[in-house]
């Protein structure tokens, strides 16, 4: 099984938080997963994380709608934080708005990180969720 | 011939003043007289003439046969005869009357020529023939006609024309009572008599269009004109003219009839229709643009736009008018607004076209204006409903989104949880995920109560709104909040006047109150005590509430686009629902009013409800 060193969940519904960290356990060995419940909590602890030394987590499961602070603008503050590593980000919803998926692949288009769009329900999590290198060789 | 006794006649002969020759039966001249002798060239004292022939005189002369001449001399009768003699300068006419010459027993013994030089009646005689062709020629070419009227011998006279103009033959004597059977029965009738009459009787002249009817049966208009002509005073004779103007009358009355067309089209034409002059002032109105102007024709022709309308407007149209007549291209179907001295303003489709004179300069021009008021109207309340409409979509498919969103995260759950439980073996992780799904279940369920709330306010269409007193429903919502505002230890601080009401769907305001007391409360600073300010004020059609809080405030830069939007919230609260907000908006809207919020973070947030106190 693959071993991933951290991982975070940022999302506000505890029944997705719950099933992502349930199929997690099957696909991957990862001794540090987070769960956020919006996007502000998930930016304030990543911040912690990179005042203490600690390597950015590298896969993230991102909600859209959230309150306080959504997937969009935490997307969009993760971005401009110039982090040099490049991360796998998962976007995960519900909705079936056709301009959510276009703003999704404005900010793939424009950010240096590897971005997915998932449609829940998600039933698996697939290796291409979790390494980006297999899908580009 | 004894010489003696023949000198005192052939001296007497001689003399004579008319000039006379004396021949005998041999033709030869016996005697003439000094003056005849010149006539044919001889001197007096020229004794060739003595005994001469008589026709060797005539040598010289012409325009007669020698034959008339002779004949002239057989029988013993008057002859006359007319001799032309031609010099190098002129030719003179002369007339020659023969007569028998008789002796003491009247026995013929010869003829007497006496001769007269008539060259000025000739001349005179041809002057009246030309005169006379030249008359008819005029009086052929214009078709005037002429007519003469002897009362003494009561005979009338018509010259050829006036026989043509009547249609009868060349021959025809017309008798004056004809004359005037000519003319149609009644008014034309009536008129030539009473006419005729008084010039017969106080030689009053006339002229007259009248109607005949020819001797063929057509009838025909004429110009009948008489004149009374006095001989020492008294009236002696009628003459007049007879001119055929029938073509003309009937071109006349045709361009009568286009002109009658033309006034009848433009004057009922359901347009205003203006001719303006250069300077533009209108020189030419219908019955429309008077009936808009509520006035009649002679009061506006004249009149420039400025004496009409409003300053403005008529500088809008004084421009438009210049600039048609400066360019010649007409201006067609421009939306126009006219408003007139006393405010009232009218949509006109307007058109100019300039008119232009021989040389292709414009002088003027001619405007039509089609009310188009009640279109304009139509057309405004099809932009106010259009703009509902899109407002409406908008709303629908946003809450189309939201449902479609919130249910789907509901379902996507239970799918994900019942693949697990399917796959799961572990009896304790099958209960956890049952509880699970319990759970999910009650979160479906309310979502559905929040969404049947939110269609309820959008289709409730018959909102039953009542004045409602403000002061007493906010009581009424303190009370009920009576435990939540102690436990919370607010500073509650109602200003609203006692008497002011609102239009209100009751449920709808006790719902807004609540609201906004309980937001104002739930986002208080925790470490100070919660302030709730209430207050409510007339302003033009609406009465307004404000609700202010000095709490948390929000970043409306970063939220303000979607602080009435539904599950939207800002605050780190466990109590937050997203939805109050969501509803209030949707209860003010329903009853035609509207809810704004200013606020600033850390400072707190005032909400203002508008109700609509019109309709």
């Amino acid at each position: 099984m693959k071993k991933i060193n951290s991982i975070y969940i940022i999302d506000d519904d505890p029944i997705t938080i719950f099933g992502i960290k349930k199929m997690l356990k099957t696909t991957v060995i990862c001794k540090d997963i987070k769960a956020f419940e919006n996007g502000k909590a998930a930016l304030e602890g990543l911040t912690k994380r990179i005042h203490k030394g600690a390597s950015i987590p590298e896969v993230i499961f991102l909600d859209i709608n959230m309150p306080i602070m959504d997937g969009w603008e935490f997307l969009q503050e993760f971005v401009n934080m110039d982090v040099k590593e490049k991360i796998i980000i998962n976007v995960i919803t519900s909705s079936i708005d056709p301009l959510d998926y276009q703003k999704w692949n404005d900010f793939r288009l424009k950010s240096p990180h590897y971005l997915n769009f998932k449609n829940k329900p998600i039933y698996k999590i697939e290796a291409s969720d979790l390494n980006r290198v297999n899908i580009a060789s | 011939m004894k010489t003696v006794e023949s000198v005192p006649h052939n001296y007497l002969i001689k003399q004579l003043p008319k000039a006379t020759a004396l021949v005998d039966t041999k033709y030869s001249v016996v005697e003439a007289s000094n003056s005849w002798l010149s006539i044919f060239d001889l001197e007096p004292k020229d004794t060739r003439g003595n005994n001469k022939n008589i026709f060797g005189f005539y040598d010289n002369h012409e325009e007669f046969s020698a034959k008339t001449l002779k004949e002239c001399f057989l029988e013993n009768c008057k002859h006359v005869i007319r001799h032309k003699k031609k010099n190098k300068e002129n030719e003179k006419w002369f007339e020659s009357v023969f007569v028998p010459w008789f002796d003491e027993k009247e026995n013929i013994i010869g003829t007497i020529v006496q001769t007269e030089d008539i060259t000025h009646i000739i001349e005179k005689e041809l002057e009246l023939e030309r005169t006379k062709t030249l008359l008819k020629a005029t009086s052929e070419v214009s078709s005037v006609g002429s007519w003469e009227y002897d009362i003494a011998t009561e005979k009338l006279n018509w010259c050829e024309v006036t026989k043509q103009i009547h249609q009868v033959p060349d021959d025809f004597e017309p008798k004056i009572n004809q004359g005037i059977e000519f003319y149609k029965q009644g008014y034309s009738r009536n008129k030539i008599s009473m006419l005729f009459h008084k010039a017969l009787e106080e030689g009053t002249p006339y002229s007259e269009r009248l109607i005949i009817i020819t001797h063929k049966g057509e009838e025909k208009w004429v110009t009948a004109g008489g004149k009374a002509i006095r001989k020492n005073g008294k009236i002696v004779k009628l003459f007049g003219t007879f001119q055929d103007i029938n073509d003309q009358v009937l071109a006349e009355i045709k361009t009568k009839e286009s002109e009658q067309l033309l006034t009848t089209l433009i004057d009922n034409l359901p347009i205003n229709v203006f001719i303006k002059d250069k300077d533009s002032r209108k020189i030419l109105v219908n019955k429309a643009e008077c009936e808009y102007l509520g006035t009649k024709p002679e009061d506006l022709v004249g009149k420039t736009d400025f004496d009409l309308y409003d300053e403005k407007v008529a500088q809008i149209s004084r421009d438009e008018d210049l600039e048609v007549m400066r360019t010649l291209k007409p201006m067609i179907g421009r939306e126009t607004i006219n408003i007139k001295k006393d405010g009232s303003a009218t949509n006109f489709l307007t058109s100019k076209i300039p008119l232009l004179d021989i040389k292709g300069k414009a002088y003027g021009l001619i405007g039509m204006s089609m009310d188009i008021t009640h279109i304009k109207q139509k057309e405004d309340q099809l932009q106010d409903l259009i703009n509902v409409t899109a407002i409406q979509n908008k709303k629908l498919i946003n809450f189309a989104h939201i449902v479609s969103h919130n249910l789907r995260s509901h379902t996507a759950n239970f799918s994900m949880l019942l693949e697990f439980l399917i796959k799961e073996k572990e009896e304790k992780e099958k209960k956890r995920i049952m509880k699970m799904l319990s759970h999910a279940s009650d979160n479906l369920l309310d979502t559905l109560e929040n969404l049947n709330e939110v269609v309820d306010i959008s289709t409730n269409v018959n909102l039953d709104k009542k004045s409602l007193n403000l002061n007493e429903n906010i009581l009424k919502v303190q009370q009920n909040l009576a435990g939540f505002l102690v436990k919370n230890k607010v500073k509650f601080i109602n200003s609203v006047p006692d008497n002011v009401a609102v239009m209100s769907v009751p449920a709808y305001l006790e719902s807004i109150i609540l609201n906004l007391i309980t937001n104002a409360v739930k986002y208080s600073k925790p470490e100070e005590n919660a302030v709730v300010a209430l207050n409510a004020k007339k302003q033009d059609k609406s009465v307004v509430l404000s609700v202010s809080d000095k709490g948390l405030g929000i970043d409306l830069n970063r939220y303000g686009g979607k602080i009435f939007g539904m599950y939207k919230t800002f605050h780190n609260n466990k109590d937050a629902r997203g939805l109050g907000l969501y509803i209030i908006k949707n209860q003010v809207e329903a009853m035609g009013g509207n809810i704004t919020v200013s606020s600033e973070v850390d400072k707190g947030s005032t909400f203002n409800v508008y109700f609509n106190e019109e309709d």
